[in-house]
């Protein structure tokens, strides 16, 4: 079968014309780099059938994060018959760049030129013969958001003449004897312009014994003499010179440049006053309606339909007088865990929904532009803002979105501290011991468990950066795209893709843990025998077994006796279950979840406030529960890398809490401690951030540097010194 | 002078990339020599800033910016 990739641009319309093609439903944003993976589907007409793959945007064949290595890759290695190129016509001359790159590597190509109503929009008009004349290839103008032009794109892709002859672009003459000495070297003339574009980089996957490598090296300083300008910049410019003149043939401008709509937004969402506040505002909004009393209710009905539910299964269950285990396995296991995940649905799938507005709107954006400059103080980009935000609702979408992320590393490290920024289930466990022993000042202490969750974070994150992912750069340079209207369509697709991944997991990773959980908390020793176990007898359990046998682990940072460690076992399920659990085990008649205060009396018998204290920040920083565990290992893809941060955020976690009891039963003064325990922590924070922001923004090392060791551009300090040398000349100038 | 110290609403005309960091980036979305910019804003925060470039928007921070040698060009201020 024939294989058609499509490539462009970021944020250009390839999924949408994916969908298009193929008719599968794929998942499509307005935020650059929405596709990580690359998917693929049938295109069928008439007789002709095609494997069309898509694949991550790029803005040149040069890559600097993982998921562009993935799409130039795919296209280079994998010898497509046909590129699809998709051109976002509204920036035809940034577009084109890619085109041109394309180009040269002779694939056959077609090149969809989309967003033709924006062109119409701005007033402008492109044309198409004379652009298909320049680029010597096949040009099909499309709107691909409103299925305009896509039948006539497939026709063409039926009808193409794969086996012709193709066109190739050709360079000034000192640019083309330059190509022609490398070419001579390596024997192919694609390789040869990347190597004159990206240096010894190229060359690495080629494996070229080391004379040969010495040659390139040689041949490149000879031939870099030739030129006024950076060697890497010749043929960028070239190629922008012959794009600009392409341009003036094709495109008509009737109207103004500027992008009016756009711009009128940005004049007030990006504001240098009102800018941040709005921000604000619209996250407040987001956690509103989806944490608030509008999520609640709806959640409040839904839990209340799906016990409805299982109660009626339950029933039915208990009537057709299957063994106790088996009804026990089916209502306490799965329904029980499905229930404490499923419960979380509706507030996800509100924020999901809103998350996908603000992406397809092209908002996200804008929030990592505002964001960046406070988050890069802490070596992340400002893209990582987004993600940690969620964190706060649940981690499980949170780490789907540090997908957005440029580099893997980045990626990593963001992932791996979102278990430390407090989600929404943990708050139950730090209203119920707050309210049994802080009293009046419970809520301070409440807010100290959120305050405590971003320093960890932060601190983790920086550590991270330091140490052991250290090729972590947290670059920043982004396209903000032009704001478009959400499509109802669109918006629900990408909702619904993301509620899927969710419910898909909790029916299979976290199945097999609740029954695993299930088989723990049900089963034990009773008197010598080993046999299933009555609600009300968790004490005998494998899991009481457990937590007593576990409790000398835990007396150092404060838990009292094993029921404390067996709720916070049973956190690992859904951290809402740990007040649960508590309860059960202090005997406490009545539902404590929706009554916390139930609990409150034998919690003061049990815990001192330190206790209580190091007990809230163990369960603020210890491993995260089953489902953001899984999420975890979908987005690290490796076991290594899940079985370090679990043990990580453990080791954290007991070392916090440690400290915070320890010092806290000194004197009885908790709030001494807890003041001691913020200023030791100002402190590391501040001595460890003028660390940071010494090393700079700016590259000072060659590490991963194209050119490395056959650089023969200045080093950052030369450059600044040129820099400064430059400026006096201008000072004397205008003196 | 550097792109850094190009003012809101002003334009310049990229004469040489200094960049390290990023530089392939940078390059390849279309800042080469004689590329002509107009700088839109700075970020709430003052940094990042955005620019105009080649009819679109771009953001980037200003320790690049500081990287790039421009020369001021219309309505000298």
């Amino acid at each position: 079968m024939l294989k058609i990739a499509l490539v462009g641009n970021p944020n250009s319309g390839k999924t949408t014309l994916f969908n298009g093609l193929t008719g599968s439903n794929q998942f499509v944003g307005n935020w650059p780099g929405v596709t990580v993976e690359k998917k693929s589907g049938k295109l069928k007409y008439q007789d002709f059938e095609a494997e069309i793959i898509d694949l991550p945007g790029i803005y040149s064949l040069s890559t600097i994060s993982l998921e562009e290595e993935i799409a130039v890759r795919f296209v280079i290695e994998n010898k497509m018959d046909l590129i699809i190129n998709i051109v976002d016509a509204s920036s035809l001359e940034r577009n084109l760049y890619l085109t041109y790159q394309l180009l040269d590597s002779k694939i056959p190509m077609i090149v969809a030129l989309n967003c033709m109503d924006i062109v119409q929009k701005k007033l402008q008009q492109i044309d198409i013969k004379k652009l298909e004349d320049e680029l010597q290839i096949p040009v099909i103008p499309i709107t691909a958001s409103k299925k305009t032009g896509i039948n006539d794109l497939i026709k063409l892709i039926a009808a193409y003449d794969y086996a012709g002859q193709k066109h190739e672009h050709r360079y000034e003459d000192q640019i083309e004897k330059t190509i022609e000495v490398f070419e001579n070297l390596i024997g192919d003339r694609f390789l040869a312009i990347r190597f004159f574009e990206d240096g010894l980089k190229i060359l690495e996957p080629l494996k070229l014994p080391p004379e040969a490598n010495a040659k390139m090296i040689e041949a490149y300083e000879r031939e870099s003499k030739h030129y006024q300008i950076d060697f890497d910049m010749v043929i960028p410019n070239s190629r922008y010179d012959a794009i600009i003149a392409v341009c003036e043939i094709v495109l008509t401008k009737n109207g103004t440049d500027v992008i009016s709509v756009t711009e009128k937004i940005d004049k007030i969402l990006t504001h240098k006053w009102i800018g941040l506040p709005l921000f604000g505002l619209i996250m407040f909004m987001v956690f509103f309606l989806a944490f608030g009393p509008i999520g609640t209710w709806i959640t409040d009905w839904f839990v209340f339909g799906i016990e409805w539910l299982f109660s009626r299964v339950d029933t039915l269950i208990a009537n057709l007088g299957m063994m106790p285990w088996v009804s026990s396995l089916i209502t306490n296991g799965v329904f029980g865990g499905l229930a404490a995940v499923i419960g979380f649905l509706p507030q996800l799938a509100i924020l999901f929904l809103f998350m996908a507005i603000l992406e397809d709107s092209g908002y996200m954006s804008r929030a990592a532009f505002i964001m960046d400059r406070l988050l890069r103080k802490f070596g992340l980009s400002g893209k990582a803002f987004i993600p940690m935000l969620i964190g706060f609702g649940c981690s499980v979408p949170a780490m789907a979105a540090t997908r957005t992320l440029d580099k893997d590393e980045d990626r990593k490290i963001t992932t791996m501290i979102i278990p430390f920024i407090s989600c929404g289930a943990k708050a139950p466990i730090y209203g119920v011991f707050a309210g049994a022993l802080f009293f009046r000042a419970s809520y301070v202490a409440v807010f100290s468990m959120y305050v405590l969750g971003i320093i960890v974070a932060i601190l983790s994150a920086v550590m991270f950066k330091k140490t052991i992912l250290k090729s972590a750069s947290a670059n920043y340079i982004m396209e903000l795209p032009e704001y478009r209207m959400p499509t109802v369509k669109n918006t629900m697709l990408h909702t619904w893709e993301r509620v899927k991944g969710f419910l898909l997991k909790a029916g299979t990773i976290l199945l097999g843990a609740f029954i695993i959980i299930w088989f723990l908390s049900y089963f034990g020793f009773v008197d010598g025998t080993f046999r299933m176990l009555m609600e009300d007898e968790i004490e005998h359990s494998i899991l009481g077994a457990v937590g007593k046998f576990l409790l000398p682990v835990f007396r150092p940072i404060g838990f009292p006796d094993w029921q404390a460690t067996v709720a916070m076992l049973t956190g690992l399920v859904a951290k809402e279950s740990v007040v649960g659990t508590l309860g059960i085990l202090y005997g406490v008649a009545g539902n404590v979840v929706e009554n916390g205060s139930l609990l409150y009396e034998p919690i003061r018998l049990a815990f001192t406030s330190a206790q209580a204290y190091a007990f809230m920040a163990f369960a603020l920083l210890s491993t995260p529960c089953i489902a953001a565990i899984a999420a975890m290992k979908k987005e690290f893809n490796s076991w290594k890398w899940l079985i370090f941060s679990l043990l990580y955020e453990f080791v954290v976690a007991y070392l916090v809490a440690l400290i915070i009891f320890q010092v806290g039963s000194l004197d009885q003064g908790v709030i001494l401690s807890i003041i001691f325990g913020i200023i030791a922590i100002m402190i590391v924070v501040f001595s460890i951030r003028k660390f940071v922001i010494k090393r700079g923004a700016i590259c000072d090392s060659c590490v991963n540097c194209s050119i490395k060791d056959n650089c023969h551009l200045p080093k950052k300090d030369e450059f600044l010194a040129i820099i400064d040398q430059k400026k006096e000349d201008d000072q004397d100038d205008r003196e | 002078m550097t792109l850094k110290d190009i003012l809101p609403g002003e334009k310049c005309r990229i004469k040489n990339i200094y960049v390290n960091n990023l530089r392939k980036r940078i390059i390849d979305m279309g800042l080469t020599t004689n590329t002509e910019i107009t700088v839109k804003k700075m970020a709430p925060l003052g940094d990042p800033m955005e620019i105009l470039v080649r009819g679109y928007l771009l953001t980037l921070r200003k320790a690049e910016a500081r990287m790039i040698e421009v020369e001021k060009i219309g309505g000298s201020s």
